[in-house]
């Protein structure tokens, strides 16, 4: 497998060399939709000057309909009653875009330049994504940069609808997480159908209860450092440290375990004792290869495995070496 | 499940509160403030309710009875400007899982919440015991016990089940646009009973399966402050988990205690492996820890479109409950059953460490690298042990060490990403990760995966986006030291016959062996127009486990489904999806000593999953919705002897039954707006649940070829409910 440890260590090294003579022979600036400069921020739309606002007041004489539910929303009741600065006090022009050119251009879609962040705005995904992040940027925002989502262009509005109250919050483009979160997870949604699941179909969890969708510091998403520390927060029973642990429980949740849904109890990703059977093989009763038959049954029914073994996560019994205390 | 009287008061209230405010068509001024919101209250019946072995699955994390119940309520009173505002909402009053919430705040400037939330977690409704739990966790029989066929007919437990309580309370403050504080703290109690397993002979023989009581309860309190400029961001955190058990123990009489042995396993008698049961034992519960963890995370932005963020977090891990005694035995005693401390001091340092870069140098170019490093470091003393009460019922001796398992984890990503034009977006990258593990504690010190990755992202059409993923990598691992666990555990020499009987030098864990994975998926998404939009998904992922004669060989599994909107025109939508996912794992192992023994299991789980709804608007004051899911499970294991020898029958291979699970829910609902702000609803949902499970579908707690062992029975059955409900509707805004 030499070669392939060799071409797997050569791509880094290949694109980074590659890079570093592009980015010398290149020109920088940055040639998307409206944007100026070669700074992160200055995705943003230049700062227009301020008589080519036109004011709320306006917008809502042509657009009444959708300014009356934004005025509904968290956001709409900000801008249009509370604003905290400035920049909030342009209303539906603070992510839209000064409004004259469109207004003077006898309105339509697309007219004077507006942002409209449609499926077919013709606006890059990072520079929508840059206005709502200018505001956006800090708390659970603070890692969106090179996550999965941003890495696959997707726009914030692709999960979320700001001018209606569609979800009963966070703004979501559906009505919950889970059929925002299915629109392209569809495997994952399905997951949750499975008889063995955690209470998500029943809104009692949601997807961002575990993982947070803007970026986080770890893989998948997941909103704590490691899977075994997200799972910490509501099974913190099982955190230890134990006695005697049970080696790869510290290690990962998911070794044993399917978070999103299986058709075995516990969520186990295989029926015991099959799923044991995978690291213990030994010559004894951990080996047998259990069936139907009557001196199976112990090993079968019921528990399983745990029948005895009822503290495989770890055990601060001291005679609970082999989980049975 | 008839309709309980206090489940009338939430809907009264509600009632009241409609009424006090009046059909009203706007927004309802009280004094300085005004009020708006909406409540929905009704009634529910159950022409044909599951039955009692139905409702386990039925109402597994619901509660869904008779009667009158509260929807929703949802009431928001703010002042003119809208700045201030108190917001109440709530849905289940008087339930199990009932749920509210109440939020007060300056809008953009501070905010604080409550929150409730009860989740029931049912998890059998046919237990049958014979025990009596004389105090919380201590079960008991009566002496001379009553034969082992008695326990088919002992008491019945309605519902064995837990309920999660959890309280939040937030307190958010945003005294400018640039900084936030946040504290945050969360009270999780859990309350309730849980089966669990009881060994008093040898492995697999004489055990119980008996009731686990559970009071645990669950803090946490995070503090957190963000702050946010253009170029940089900085967030502080700080978070405190508390974990504590009302129980340490439980306890139960051993049932074959005192019975005769007999030589047949027939009722009455104990097995032969119950010959000198003891009168009882007790397996120890989770005990009490905490953890604190401290965070610094920041990102700054520098010339050349170019962002770093980065955070560290360090963890400190403590559990020090006093032990529990080798045994309740206390005709068990033994210098040898001494205990060299009082508790575990256990101490476990956790520290994490990300680095994530994210450069645009040219337009069409992104190169992101990530480097994550985490590291559980258990610092606890390993304590040492001269000997082991085995199942409250014999001390054997043994010098061993409780070992204290370490690792760190690495790795380390590299994209590259190149836009042409609004076309075609290709992704390189690689990929690295290191699994550094205490050589002593498990089999590989250190394994390396290599990852490569490839992603297409076309957009050939305004209304056509694909996204190809392919990415494939290698484990490979330094060394495999079969033993080096059992090794580090005993302080004295072990003979090679020892060894062989405890592990077989074959095995490759399949976390730790070496691996090659491929891994590809595809995501279309199609909107051909405002009316129709869509999904294609599918993936497929294949692990082949190498140089692993025995243990797990190969893992392959793929998925594949379709979800598409359609809407033809303004007062109809039509949503449909089906996912099929199909999972294989293919594992080896060996019941004896030689190659004859070995067999090999093909476990394979297909799972099918549709789902369609429709929803219409009829008139002017009518909706319409109808609904149907689908869901269904087929899981194999099938086991077969390895090169067509037939090995003697205690370790010759089985074929089981399939596992098979199918549940059919259909819905449907007429919702008639009447005057400004009413509205009534007419609702119907069918379910079905059918479950086909051989090792439960006949399970009785004494089976008389099990022997000496007694389980609690439990026999989740399927379930057929008609759910009829009728709901009223007011909206005062």
């Amino acid at each position: 497998m030499t070669w392939r440890r060799s071409a797997l260590v050569a791509v880094p090294v290949v694109l980074l060399l590659s890079t570093s003579i592009a980015s010398c022979t290149a020109p920088r600036p940055l040639e998307l939709t409206g944007a100026k400069g070669a700074r992160t921020e200055e995705l943003l739309p230049p700062p227009a000057p301020p008589d080519s606002y036109i004011g709320a007041q306006l917008c809502r004489a042509c657009h009444p309909a959708i300014a009356a539910t934004f005025a509904q929303t968290k956001m709409g009741r900000l801008f249009l009653n509370a604003p905290r600065n400035a920049k909030e006090g342009h209303a539906c022009e603070t992510c839209h875009g000064p409004g004259k050119a469109h207004m003077q251009a006898g309105g339509g879609r697309g007219k004077g330049g507006m942002i409209t962040f449609a499926r077919n705005d013709p606006t890059p995904v990072a520079v929508r994504n840059a206005i709502c992040l200018d505001c956006h940027a800090k708390g659970d925002r603070l890692f969106w940069a090179g996550s999965a989502h941003a890495s696959s262009d997707v726009a914030c509005t692709s999960c979320h609808r700001v001018m209606e109250n569609v979800s009963h919050a966070n703004n979501l483009a559906k009505v919950n997480e889970i059929e925002t979160c299915g629109t392209c997870h569809l495997q994952k949604r399905a997951q949750q159908m499975r008889s063995s699941h955690m209470p998500l179909r029943e809104g009692k969890l949601s997807c961002s209860s575990c993982h947070n969708p803007h970026g986080t510091v770890s893989q998948a998403l997941l909103k704590e450092s490691s899977p075994n520390e997200t799972c910490y927060t509501c099974h913190a029973e099982k955190r230890g440290p134990f006695l005697w642990e049970h080696v790869p429980v510290p290690e990962n949740c998911m070794n044993c375990h399917e978070p999103h849904g299986t058709n075995h109890e516990k969520l186990l990703k295989v029926a015991m004792p099959r799923l044991c059977q995978q690291c213990h093989v030994l010559p004894g009763h951990p080996s047998a290869p259990y069936g139907t038959d009557p001196p199976s049954l112990r090993f079968t029914v019921a528990r399983q495995c745990a029948n005895c073994h009822a503290t495989i996560h770890g055990s601060n019994h001291p005679a609970g070496r082999f989980f049975a205390r | 499940m008839g309709a309980r009287a206090g489940a009338w008061v939430p809907v009264i209230v509600a009632l009241a509160v409609v009424t006090t405010v009046g059909p009203a068509a706007a927004q309802i001024p009280l004094g300085p403030v005004n009020l708006e919101g909406d409540v929905e209250a009704g009634v529910r019946l159950l022409p044909a309710a599951p039955s009692q072995a139905g409702r386990q699955k039925f109402e597994e994390y619901r509660d869904l009875p008779e009667g009158a119940f509260l929807g929703n309520l949802r009431m928001r009173i703010f002042t003119s400007d809208e700045q201030d505002s108190l917001e109440a909402t709530g849905s289940k009053w008087g339930r199990q899982d009932q749920e509210f919430g109440v939020t007060l705040g300056r809008l953009g400037f501070w905010n604080l919440g409550f929150s409730w939330d009860e989740i029931p977690h049912l998890l059998s409704t046919t237990v049958r015991m014979l025990e009596t739990e004389a105090a919380r966790g201590v079960f008991t029989l009566p002496t001379p016990r009553p034969p082992l066929s008695a326990a088919n007919f002992g008491r019945r437990l309605d519902e064995v089940g837990l309920r999660w309580d959890t309280g939040k309370f937030s307190f958010r403050l945003t005294p400018t646009p640039d900084l936030e504080l946040r504290a945050d703290y969360t009270r999780i109690e859990k309350h309730g009973d849980r089966p669990i397993g009881m060994a008093f002979g040898g492995p697999g023989a004489n055990l119980l399966e008996t009731l686990q009581p559970i009071d645990e309860t669950i803090h946490d309190l995070r503090l957190k402050a963000n702050w946010a400029h253009d170029r940089w961001q900085l967030q502080l955190g700080y978070a405190l988990s508390i974990f504590d058990n009302g129980h340490r123990l439980v306890t139960a009489d051993n049932p074959c205690f005192g019975l005769p042995v007999a030589v047949t396993a027939a009722p009455p008698g104990c097995g032969p492996d119950a010959a000198g049961a003891q009168p009882g034992g007790g397996v120890s519960l989770a005990p009490p820890n905490q953890a604190h963890t401290w965070s610094v995370a920041g990102g700054v932005n520098l010339p050349m479109n170019t962002r770093i963020s980065g955070s560290v977090a360090y963890g400190l891990r403590f559990q020090n409950a006093g032990f529990l005694s080798q045994t309740v035995n206390p005709a068990l005693t033994s210098p040898l059953l001494a205990l060299p401390a009082r508790s575990l001091d256990g101490t476990v340092a956790t520290t994490s460490v990300s680095l994530q870069a994210v450069t645009r140098p040219l337009a069409p170019l992104t190169l992101t690298a990530k480097y994550r490093y985490y590291d559980y470091n258990d610092v606890t003393q390993q304590l040492q042990f001269a000997g082991r009460a085995v199942n409250d019922r014999l001390t054997v001796a043994e010098n061993v060490v409780a070992l204290r398992p370490d690792y760190t984890k690495q790795n380390a990503d590299l994209d590259a990403k190149w836009r042409v034009g609004g076309l075609l977006a290709v992704t390189l990258g690689t990929g690295w990760e290191r699994w550094d593990r205490n050589e002593k504690v498990r089999e590989v010190p250190t394994t390396d995966e290599y990852f490569a990755r490839a992603v297409v992202d076309l957009t050939p059409a305004e209304w056509l986006t694909a996204h190809l993923t392919y990415r494939p990598s290698a484990r490979r691992i330094d060394a495999y030291d079969t033993w080096a666990h059992y090794l580090s555990l005993h302080v004295d020499p072990v003979s090679p016959t020892t060894l062989a009987g405890n592990q077989s030098p074959l095995l490759r864990k399949y976390d730790e062996g070496e691996r090659d994975r491929q891994r590809l998926d595809l995501l279309l998404s199609i909107a051909p127009g405002d009316k129709l939009g869509g999904t294609l998904s599918a993936g497929w992922k294949s692990d082949d486990y190498l140089r692993s004669p025995l243990g797990l060989q190969r893992a392959t599994s793929w998925s594949a489904g379709a979800d598409v909107t359609f809407v033809p025109f303004e007062r109809l939508s039509i949503v449909a999806g089906y996912v099929r996912e199909w999972i294989f794992e293919k594992q080896r192992s060996r019941s004896g000593t030689d190659a004859t023994s070995d067999w090999i299991s093909d476990n394979a789980d297909t799972v099918d999953t549709a789902h369609v709804g429709l929803k219409a608007v009829l008139s002017e004051r009518v909706d319409w919705t109808l609904g149907a899911s689908y869901s269904t499970a087929t899981g194999t294991v099938q086991t077969r002897n390895a090169g067509g020898v037939t090995p003697p029958p205690a370790v010759s291979a089985k074929r089981v039954p399939a596992f098979v699970d199918s549940l059919l829910r259909l819905d449907a609902g007429l919702r008639y707006r009447f005057r400004e702000d009413w509205t009534a609803g007419l609702a119907y949902a069918y379910e079905t649940f059918g479950q086909h499970d051989w090792r439960s579908d006949t399970l009785n707690p004494f089976v008389p070829a099990v022997g000496s062992s007694v389980f609690l029975g439990t026999n989740p059955h399927g379930y057929d409910a008609h759910v009829l409900t009728m709901t009223l509707g007011y909206r005062f805004r």
